[in-house]
């Protein structure tokens, strides 16, 4: 597995179209791959996100093959300057124990499924809407992608929603919507095989446009 | 000698020393007159009586919080709606806290606050129609009117104090000085008679100044939990550089 950064220019109008559709921007993360490279789920797939802060766009990647995306950092970065930075992510993945704490931050497309009417042949999603029904998409399941949010500094699970938006973009004829949240926080490892399945295979639906790429980093203490 | 503290709040007050005929204005703090007015009204004494010791009192005032400035256009009438009488525009301080430390001989100042626990007159802040309102009494201090009025804690509403979220907040005071002072300042303000009918006032010299106290209600921005991510935000490439 390979996790890589790659830092996008907003000045540019080729970044400026990638930021404002998740599906385009999908498109130009598989064409980093070549068509071959389809891997097998159990390997992981490709997941990104985009982290964005007032001046800066960083595109996270992570991928069972290497990527290539210059295709991405001519159009949307700094070419002559910066290009991409790609790190093997096994050793990270195996360097995962049980009793770890690590900082974290996934964007999510938290939903939850059920009937339209009583008497509808299908259920279908609908997004959760506010942030204690998003926060509780998560809480309630932690366990399952292998890790606890432990209790913060005021008897709550330390967890934080940043950014809450509704995206719209158009995919073919239609339009999609997603309600994407971004949690950030502290987890407890409980299960290293399951974070490790959580952290390639991504979480929850919307993986596609975005959503589910858990990423950890190291707690700085003090 | 010693110092007693009042806070001088109301929705309304009014301190003028230069106004004349139709035009009333309010000066930004205080005015001696005003409060020896006031401590004369607590004690007792008519408007005819003479002020006699209150005049040695010493008295420094310091700008809690400014309040606004409200321009009042009044009309009146006769009885019999006949003759309409001057219109005249009245100017009030709204929303203003001062705190006011009178420096005197220590059984003036006791008489001075036992008068103001039970005042023989209706205590009101420069105009008829600005009672006085919160606590008045700020207890005796020991030092003169600048350590007092340097020291004493800042008066202002909470609100004001939560709104202010420096830890120091910066006051304007103004305080009685010796003539000899060379940066005094005249003022036509010390009451000689509030006798109606021959009103006098004589020159006063006072020291405008600058004292800085602390905000109780500041509090720290409290470090949040998420500040234990590396360089302030979330960086997932640190995890690349942890040692094995």
């Amino acid at each position: 597995m390979y996790f890589t950064r790659c830092a996008l220019n907003p000045a540019r109008r080729g970044a400026r179209a990638l930021l404002a559709s998740p599906h385009k921007l999908h498109g130009a993360v598989q064409a980093a791959f070549p068509p071959q490279s389809t891997p097998a789920v159990a390997e992981g797939r490709v997941l990104w996100r985009l982290d964005q802060s007032e001046h800066q766009v960083q595109l996270y990647v992570v991928s069972p093959t290497r990527p290539d995306l210059t295709h991405l950092v001519e159009q949307a970065g700094w070419p002559t300057t910066t290009g991409w930075d790609t790190r093997e992510y096994q050793p990270v993945l195996t360097r995962l124990a049980t009793g770890q704490v690590w900082g974290f931050r996934l964007k999510a497309n938290p939903v939850h499924s059920s009937r339209k009417a009583p008497d509808a042949q299908r259920s279908q999603r609908f997004h959760h809407v506010t942030v204690a029904q998003q926060t509780d998409w998560l809480l309630t399941r932690t366990e399952k992608f292998g890790f606890t949010i432990p209790a913060g500094e005021h008897k709550e699970p330390d967890v934080a929603v940043r950014g809450r938006e509704v995206v719209r973009f158009d995919r073919k004829s239609a339009t999609v919507s997603l309600s994407t949240v971004v949690f950030e926080g502290r987890l407890e490892v409980t299960d290293p095989d399951r974070l490790r399945a959580s952290l390639i295979g991504g979480i929850g639906p919307a993986k596609g446009y975005g959503c589910g790429l858990l990423t950890l980093a190291p707690l700085r203490r003090g | 000698m010693s110092c007693l503290l009042l806070r001088l709040a109301a929705p309304l007050q009014s301190w003028g020393t230069s106004s004349r005929f139709t035009r009333r204005n309010t000066d930004r703090a205080p005015s001696r007159s005003g409060v020896l007015g006031l401590l004369a009204a607590a004690t007792g004494r008519r408007r005819t009586d003479p002020l006699e010791e209150l005049l040695d009192l010493r008295i420094g005032v310091r700008i809690e919080q400014p309040g606004r400035l409200e321009r009042d256009f009044q009309t009146a009438r006769s009885r019999d709606g006949q003759i309409s009488m001057p219109l005249s525009y009245r100017f009030y301080l709204a929303d203003a806290v001062f705190a006011v430390a009178v420096h005197g001989p220590d059984q003036l100042l006791e008489t001075v606050e036992q008068a103001l626990r039970a005042p023989a007159f209706p205590l009101y802040l420069g105009r008829r129609s600005c009672p006085p309102a919160g606590v008045l009494l700020h207890g005796m201090h020991d030092g003169d009117l600048a350590q007092v009025l340097a020291e004493a804690p800042w008066l202002a509403s909470p609100w004001v104090q939560k709104q202010h979220r420096a830890p120091m907040v910066t006051l304007d005071t103004v305080a009685d000085c010796p003539a000899t002072e060379p940066r005094a300042e005249l003022v036509r303000d010390e009451p000689v008679s509030f006798d109606p009918r021959h009103r006098q006032y004589d020159w006063r010299t006072v020291l405008s100044s600058q004292v800085t106290v602390p905000n109780p209600l500041h509090r720290s921005p409290t470090p949040i939990p998420a500040a234990a991510f590396a360089g302030g935000g979330h960086d997932p490439m640190a995890v690349f550089e942890e040692p094995i």
